[in-house]
């Protein structure tokens, strides 16, 4: 039998928001975030320590071409890219691109993604990939 | 019984190791040192050399006791008065033939890097002409007196890093020499050396090839933080295990300014601070960067990728773990067949010699401590 389970109304959950569900098995739960309209899921526990990752911060990542030194100081380097599509786990802020469950810190690191869909309005998450109904 | 290490007999006792060819041993921590203040008159200019002789060399020291004889060797003794009343660091650590007989050749050293010693101080004083004077002072004397009496030798010039153009101006006169291989700071300093402040530096030895030695010395002297975190502490024994935190602060200081970033090329060498914190400052900084990569992002890399490309820690004092294979697993964990270099630190007290400092040690492990890594840093 699918497992899926609806989120939230697709009206009731605009971009930049998040919603931790706990379906199927287990507590920690899945979060799904909406991300420029797509919504996507992640499994909260972190692939490192188990802590909640879904709960973390949702930012971009930091980066920088050259070390600050002899850079002006409004520039210095360092920029923010891909904000909003990156989540930090509440311990020991490791990044997670949230699209994908791939860590941006160690790349043998990965954290399992759920697939998710929009049926009659709603937001679904599905247990696996197998689950999904064909797509129109 | 003798064995061969290089191409020539060793006649050192104790040694087991078996013989082999090609470039065997290199040592990256030999001193050299000035007998006198008077050495270093005919190489200042008159204006110094007529302060010198009238006030000294006003160089600060730490401010402990090591132990007697300036902590030379004291079975070292050639040269020295019968009673021995004028035996310590300056008798003995000035004497070329001493070093010859009693090292390079006993034990068939291939090449040994003159590290000096006399002049750290320089760094940490307040006025940065004259520090930069002496320096270029004792650079000459070492070139005069040492490296031109034996090819073996290839030298660690003393540069002031209180003026870091100075600095520069030193190394780009000296680059040149095809001896002249490095530069040799001291751990104590005003600040950790990745500081901007100090790029002048280091982007003088990127440019000329040179390799940056970090060495014990002026810890807490002149201008010099305290030698530890938390303070001054009271005795010497506590200023030598300080060497670590020193060297730690300094290489990921180097880290996380970025200046690995800045200057591909440069490589660091750090002599005598122990070696194992490697381990830990590797394991440690690795977890703090996957946490924190955020503030300083032009670390693009691993911190450990950064130690094991551009960072090299000489031998001495070797730790003695508790159990044998204990030694193997901090080795492997420190990744020495990249990161260790052999180093003796003649003519100290505290010296490690080729045959005892180590166990024995697999074969490709030998060589890549006792030869292939210092070849590779000094591109010898």
């Amino acid at each position: 039998m699918a497992e899926s389970h609806r989120v939230d109304l697709v009206a009731a959950f605009p971009p930049g928001e998040r919603r931790i569900v706990v379906p199927f098995r287990g507590r920690a739960g899945i979060g799904v975030f909406n991300i420029a309209g797509a919504y996507h899921a992640l499994r909260n526990i972190c692939p490192h320590k188990s802590g909640p990752l879904c709960t973390g911060r949702v930012t971009g990542r930091a980066i920088a071409t050259a070390p600050p030194s002899g850079r002006p100081l409004d520039d210095a380097g360092y920029q923010i890219e891909r904000d909003g599509e990156i989540i930090r786990c509440p311990w020991h802020l490791w990044e997670f691109e949230i699209a994908t469950g791939r860590c941006l810190v160690d790349p043998t690191v990965r954290v399992k993604t759920y697939p998710t869909a929009i049926e009659d309005g709603w937001v679904v998450v599905y247990a696996d990939e197998a689950d999904l109904p064909p797509q129109p | 019984m003798t064995a061969t290490l290089g191409s020539t007999p060793i006649t050192a006792p104790g040694w087991t190791g078996k013989p082999r060819s090609g470039l065997a041993l290199i040592d990256c921590d030999v001193h050299q040192i000035i007998s006198k203040q008077e050495d270093l008159y005919p190489y200042l200019s008159r204006l110094y050399r007529e302060r010198v002789e009238d006030q000294g060399m006003l160089l600060p020291g730490s401010g402990y006791f090591n132990v007697p004889k300036r902590a030379a060797r004291s079975d070292l003794n050639t040269g020295c008065d019968a009673n021995m009343a004028d035996h310590n660091i300056h008798t003995i650590g000035s004497q070329y033939e001493l070093l010859r007989s009693q090292h390079l050749d006993m034990w068939n050293v291939d090449y040994a890097l003159l590290t000096g010693a006399s002049v750290y101080p320089a760094s940490v004083i307040p006025d940065p002409d004259f520090g930069a004077a002496l320096c270029r002072a004792f650079n000459d004397w070492t070139m005069d007196t040492w490296a031109s009496r034996d090819e073996r030798f290839i030298v660690a010039i003393s540069v002031s890093a209180n003026d870091p153009q100075r600095a520069a101006e030193e190394i780009y006169r000296m680059a040149g020499h095809p001896q002249v291989r490095a530069i040799m700071l001291p751990t104590g300093s005003r600040m950790p050396y990745g500081n901007r402040f100090y790029h002048p530096i280091w982007q003088a030895c990127a440019e000329t090839g040179l390799v940056v030695g970090i060495h014990p010395g002026a810890e807490g002297a002149g201008m010099a933080g305290s030698p530890t975190g938390v303070g001054y502490p009271t005795y010497y024994i506590e200023v030598r295990m300080a060497r670590p935190q020193m060297a730690m602060a300094h290489v990921v200081s180097f880290i996380a300014e970025g200046v690995f970033e800045k200057y591909p090329t440069l490589k660091l060498l750090v002599d005598e601070c122990d070696q194992f914190w490697l381990v830990g400052l590797m394991w440690h900084m690795d977890a703090d960067w996957k946490s924190l990569r955020e503030q300083t992002p032009w670390v693009r890399r691993l911190p450990s990728e950064y130690v094991l490309e551009h960072v090299r820690v000489g031998s001495q004092p070797m730790l003695e773990p508790e159990r044998r294979e204990q030694f193997f697993q901090m080795l492997d964990a420190m990744h020495a067949e990249r990161t260790l270099v052999y180093s003796s630190d003649w003519p100290h007290w505290d010296w490690d010699d080729p045959a005892t400092t180590f166990p024995r040690m697999p074969e490709h492990l030998h060589q890549r401590v006792f030869s292939d890594n210092a070849r590779e840093l000094f591109g010898l």
